[in-house]
């Protein structure tokens, strides 16, 4: 949560965190160094740069698999919530490690010439009109621009500037960019290879990586947020009966416009905010209220259910809805009030009673 | 001047117009749009790699801000509908990727005999 921005934001959680990532890559990178190349038994063998480039290379693309994973997996089962938490560290990580790789490649590849090596990057090979002998570059040159913009738009600046939507439409970038990262192994280092070790895993991860998002968007489908049904000659529309939401929780339910909203009980009183957190939009109505603070799952904001407004001195708020109870049942107006507008909380039957 | 001088020369014009407004909107646009940033110094060289690959970006931000014409509402409506889009489309294009880079493999023409390139003196591993 945000009063005034600083470099990173880091707590003891992120510590570890990173920490345990900046191990991972660096184990990673030991293990590929120095016991791959027997065990794939490279034919013909490689020097130690090239090794070094594919150890890298290898690194960013199982990195990338593994945030590509967290998005699915954390939307299948909570638990994976805490990966979830620090991934945009992960990301850029992950960017510089494809930036050694791509250093390596311009050092070995395209040095010793008195060619520009960038000249010699973009004219070796142009054979872009088929698909044997594509120039894989391309393909990696695309990738590593991806995950320029994602890692150098990672800060919360950029959510706030930019808004949640338009920075998670363009951090979708990370979908493109995966696929051209495949496509730029199958093409390149695949081709060159007789041991299907590399290969097999490979195809193990981005079957995964498909996999995971198609469960993950089956599991929308059928548990995902009920609409609401315009009943109400006014035009409110019905969000459920009010027994049906649990103490402390909330029921979320999708409005004729598409907007998602969240409505809570609390000590016997209902409220409804806007279910998009104003960080990253994370899913409001899927967090626990704590003292009239809703906390979001994705990274801890909190609002107070009444306002829309996260507590002094953070300044971040979230549109409040208008709430009526009629016969038993919750019914809330589609017309959004501004964030951070407090809204008086409706009293549940047994309160009124 | 070839296909790649026209890119690299593309690619710098465009990275010094992005440190041009870099320059203006880190030292005067800045705090005039966002309350959060003023006095905020530490973070702002961060923000420069950002703004020299998305400067057309931040120009539409800056002026959309700056202006009050920024709509609060699309602020709080995340593009959740495009997520089983893109999850087919990805599964999709992944499979059909893999499938051709392993189903069509090229041969090195028999009668080249690759030359594996070392710095003198090296041992390869």
């Amino acid at each position: 949560m945000s009063v005034k921005y600083i470099p990173v934001q880091w707590n003891r959680f992120k510590y570890v965190y990173d920490a345990v990532v900046l191990a991972l890559i660096m184990g990673f990178l030991w293990v590929f160094v120095h016991l791959i190349p027997g065990l794939l038994s490279y034919d013909p063998a490689i020097n130690p740069q090239i090794n070094n480039m594919r150890a890298f290379g290898a690194c960013a693309f199982f990195l990338m698999t593994l945030i590509l994973l967290i998005g699915p997996l954390a939307r299948l089962d909570t638990r994976f919530l805490p990966l979830l938490y620090n991934r945009r560290h992960l990301g850029v990580l992950t960017f510089f490690v494809a930036f050694s790789h791509a250093g390596f490649v311009m050092a070995w590849y395209f040095s010793f010439s008195p060619t520009d090596r960038y000249v010699a990057l973009l004219s070796t090979n142009t054979s872009y009109g088929q698909f044997l002998g594509f120039p894989f570059e391309a393909f990696g040159i695309f990738a590593l621009l991806c995950l320029l913009i994602l890692a150098a738009t990672s800060h919360d600046f950029w959510l706030k500037f930019l808004t949640p939507p338009v920075w998670k439409r363009l951090h979708y970038l990370i979908y493109p960019a995966y696929t051209a990262v495949v496509a730029h192994i199958g093409l390149g280092v695949l081709q060159d290879q007789k041991n299907a070790t590399f290969g097999g895993l490979v195809v193990l991860c981005a079957v995964s990586v498909a996999v995971a998002h198609l469960l993950a968007a089956r599991f929308e489908r059928r548990s995902g947020d009920p609409a609401s049904e315009a009943t109400a000659p006014d035009g409110w529309e019905d969000v459920c009966a009010a027994d049906d939401i649990e103490e402390g929780f909330a029921r979320v339910a999708r409005l004729q416009d598409g907007a998602r909203v969240a409505v809570f009980r609390h000590e016997g009183q209902f409220s409804a905010i806007s279910n998009a957190c104003a960080h990253q939009n994370g899913p409001l109505g899927e967090g626990r209220i704590v003292d009239c603070l809703v906390t979001c799952p994705w990274h801890g904001f909190q609002y107070d259910v009444r306002t829309g407004r996260s507590p002094a001195p953070f300044t971040e708020k979230v549109p409040t809805y208008n709430l009526r109870l009629r016969d038993g049942r919750l019914e809330v107006d589609p017309k959004a009030n501004p964030p951070g507008t407090p809204v008086a909380p409706v009293d549940a039957p047994e309160t009124l009673a | 001047m070839t296909g790649a001088d026209l890119i690299i020369n593309t690619v710098t014009v465009w990275g010094l117009i992005g440190v041009a407004v870099a320059a203006v909107f880190l030292t005067v646009g800045m705090g005039r749009i966002d309350e959060d940033a003023r006095g905020a110094v530490g973070f702002r060289p961060l923000l420069v790699p950002g703004i020299m690959v998305l400067w057309p970006l931040v120009l539409w931000r800056w002026y959309v801000l700056a202006t009050g014409t920024d709509n609060w509402q699309r602020r709080h409506d995340p593009p959740r509908r495009g997520h089983a889009i893109v999850a087919a489309v990805l599964a999709c294009v992944l499979a059909l990727t893999l499938v051709l880079s392993v189903a069509l493999r090229q041969s090195w023409p028999s009668d080249i005999a690759p030359e594996r390139l070392s710095l003198p003196g090296e041992q390869p591993t």
